[in-house]
């Protein structure tokens, strides 16, 4: 690549000199390239057609009163306005920023201890290995709708039978508590993915760095905190970020626990985007789904600054 | 410069999407019969249907009517592409399409001029054309107090007409150790369908209210002369009391399938549901006996209304391809006897002046209101779906405070109409 693109100059030189030699750089250059873009273009045409020109069109539609259809017309940035007074939409930010920060911290500190325990010598490996990466598989919805019957059902019949006053009733129905159960199916469910990026990022550490340690007397627990911590930073950068995204982005888990509720306790900026659509707040919820784009943009730069350094072995 | 960019794009971007759509709609005026799309998304009324429009394509050779029951609404009508006959509940969603002139005109159908004029009303009551009836209602479904007959016979007790009778029968219940009323609020829309809508219908003028509450606009808030807080405020604080004394006790983690299930076992008196739950009650015991009542919230039985919605209503879009075959289809499913056996198989109720009565012993009770046009749509039904009501409601019912829920409304319904 480098040769490549220190090509120029020298061509520009020796253009006169030797004109054959040229032609045939050339052609090999634009082969190489035209090939590199054919890849690049069916992507290129989905992503476009798919995400960015819906994602400006919607941009443009936050600047009017549109419903949707029909007629619209320009109301300059009152959308933007209302938004930041709109109670509902500030908590839902609120909210699902809280439990995007807190889902976070728990999934990828369980997911690294059990990549830890999951790659020492243990038994029955594989199999564990194949339990835990079972909720990968199951679709967000399906989860939910059965961790609801749980809640609602199980949960407080054995709450009721040991005598345990906040759990003999659905916790879902519990304002307060609410949250707590979102947070423990979605970690449940993002816990294996997480996982697994963790058991590749350990399987790459080699292993003589570990003989080294054990040579120089280092306790087990030192290892983990000097050695392997260190070594899969770049991973752990990774699933933050990337967790932290798809958190934000909460919506099939939360509509199959709580629909939102108990009152609005739980809605997320997405759900509340979606009503948009459903309740003839299209160029509202546009607005919102612009700032909250713009937002998740910011977050994730910041996020790659601060570990930046960090970001590489 | 940035904005003339976008908007550039936009354009160019609609104008693909309309190049496509005008091709497609253009196929379907293809083929030597006229095409008529017929749009009908009730789930339970498919089957009926279907046996119609066979009946009616083999009769008719120039026509064929296909069911559609699928798609999306307001993509079609947003690519121009809309179905040729819609046959649906009609709401606050559905007003918006005629509000802005997306249904054509059927005023000068005969089939219009046998609407009763009360239930036209109810079309009027979310949005109107000038100058065009655009939409013709089929099926009303009546909504009430469900009851446990057996129960109240066993009890003792009458039918109560005003909202201290309502506290005595539900005082004799609890003595005799039977929950008066089923609550299922893991469900919002069942705390907005039946709390909500039975408490306040029951002593607002919800038409009323909410016509004044259009015209305030921005205005509405603590100084304005109506407003969620000020009037809703005494039933809701009602609702609130009805469900702290009165309501099983593990409403909050029960939901409307619990619900069915408990109350047809007997395990309640009263259910504020619709007639849509008689189905699902008689899955589990077919032989109970129910019946309906308006649920009293005043002194006067005068002021008794039942809940009423539009349950099917038939309009043809103005962007239609083949109005005249529509309209002859439409006036096929308005004939007599086959709205009066579509009524009675779905418990609902006619919308004609010629239509047959009500037969059914569980919807007996809300006749004499129905005739006299003693009913009002509910009122969390007109308000727009973009302020989460249902949801508000629910943590009313769930030992909020009811005044903070009622301004926070107020605030909603303000900002919505700075922006609309």
């Amino acid at each position: 690549m480098t040769t490549m693109t220190s090509a120029p100059p020298t061509r520009a030189a020796t253009k006169d000199d030797h004109p054959v030699a040229h032609a045939a750089v050339a052609r090999r250059r634009r082969k190489v390239e035209g090939i590199y873009y054919a890849f690049l273009l069916p992507s290129l045409i989905l992503f476009t057609l798919a995400i960015t020109v819906p994602a400006v069109i919607g941009i443009f539609f936050s600047f009017t009163n549109s419903i949707g259809f029909g007629d619209w017309e320009f109301v300059g940035l009152i959308n933007y306005v209302a938004m930041f007074s709109d109670p509902a939409i500030l908590q839902s930010y609120l909210f699902t920023f809280g439990f995007a920060a807190v889902t976070v911290v728990i999934v990828n500190v369980l997911a690294f201890l059990l990549a830890v325990g999951l790659t020492s010598r243990i038994k029955l490996k594989t199999g564990l290995r194949a339990v835990f990466v079972i909720p990968m598989v199951v679709s967000g919805i399906i989860i939910a709708y059965v961790f609801n019957f749980l809640f609602s059902n199980s949960l407080p019949i054995f709450g009721q039978q040991v005598g345990i006053g906040w759990l003999s009733e659905s916790i879902l129905a519990n304002p307060d508590l609410a949250w707590t159960a979102i947070v423990l199916v979605t970690a449940w469910q993002a816990i294996p993915g997480t996982l697994l990026i963790y058991i590749a990022g350990l399987l790459s550490i080699p292993g003589d760095v570990y003989e080294a340690a054990d040579i120089d007397g280092a306790a087990k627990r030192q290892q983990l905190l000097r050695i392997t911590l260190p070594l899969v930073a770049g991973y752990v950068v990774i699933n933050v970020i990337l967790g932290f995204k798809n958190f934000l982005n909460a919506y099939d888990v939360i509509v199959g626990l709580t629909n939102g509720g108990p009152g609005t306790a739980t809605r997320s900026i997405p759900m509340t985007i979606v009503t948009g659509f459903t309740g003839g707040d299209y160029a509202y919820q546009m607005a919102n789904a612009a700032m909250f784009f713009v937002i998740v943009v910011v977050v994730s730069v910041v996020q790659l600054r601060l570990t930046r350094g960090r970001n590489e072995l | 410069m940035l904005r003339s960019h976008r908007g550039g794009l936009v354009v160019a971007a609609l104008a693909g999407l309309l190049a496509v759509s005008t091709t497609l709609s253009g196929c379907t005026a293809a083929g030597g019969r006229q095409e008529v799309r017929f749009y009908l998304s009730k789930p339970e009324a498919i089957p009926y249907f279907n046996e119609l429009i066979a009946e009616y394509n083999s009769t008719h050779d120039d026509v064929r009517v296909t069911l559609d029951s699928s798609s999306n609404l307001q993509a079609g009508f947003l690519r121009g592409n809309p179905p040729d006959l819609g046959l649906l509940n009609y709401n606050m969603e559905m007003a918006r399409f005629m509000e802005r002139g997306a249904l054509s005109d059927l005023s000068d159908m005969p089939e219009a001029d046998r609407i009763l004029p009360e239930v036209q009303d109810l079309v009027d009551q979310y949005a109107t054309y000038p100058g065009r009836t655009s939409v013709l209602p089929y099926s009303v479904m009546a909504a009430s107090v469900i009851y446990n007959k057996q129960i109240f016979e066993e009890q003792g007790l009458e039918v109560p007409e005003t909202y201290d009778e309502l506290i005595d029968v539900c005082d004799a219940l609890t003595e005799a150790g039977i929950t008066p009323f089923y609550a299922t609020f893991k469900d919002p829309w069942t705390v907005a369908q039946g709390w909500f809508d039975y408490t306040v219908g029951g002593e607002v003028d919800v038409a009323d209210f909410f016509a004044q509450l259009n015209e305030l606009g921005t205005e509405v808030g603590p100084t304005s002369p109506v407003s969620f807080e000020k009037t809703f405020s005494e039933p809701v604080d009602r609702m609130q009391q009805l469900i702290g004394d009165y309501s099983n006790l593990d409403a909050a983690s029960k939901g409307y399938g619990d619900g069915n299930l408990a109350f047809a076992k007997g395990e309640a008196a009263m259910y504020l549901q619709g007639p849509w739950a008689f189905g699902e009650i008689a899955k589990t015991d077919p032989d109970l006996d129910l019946g309906t009542f308006p649920l009293p919230m005043t002194d006067d039985p005068e002021d008794l209304e039942v809940r009423v919605n539009i349950d099917l209503a038939a309009w043809i879009p103005e962007a239609s391809q083949s109005k005249e075959a529509a309209r002859e289809f439409l006036s096929y499913l308005f004939q007599k006897d086959v709205m009066d056996a579509y009524n009675a198989a779905q418990l609902g109720y006619g919308t004609t002046t010629d239509s047959a009565p009500v037969t059914d012993e569980r919807i007996l009770g809300m006749k004499e209101y129905y005739d006299r046009a003693d009913f009002y749509q509910g009122p969390s039904k007109a308000i727009p779906l973009t302020i989460p009501t249902e949801n508000y409601m629910q943590a009313i019912a769930l030992g909020g405070q009811a005044d903070d829920t009622l301004r926070t409304l107020d605030a909603d319904w303000a900002r919505l109409a700075l922006r609309q």
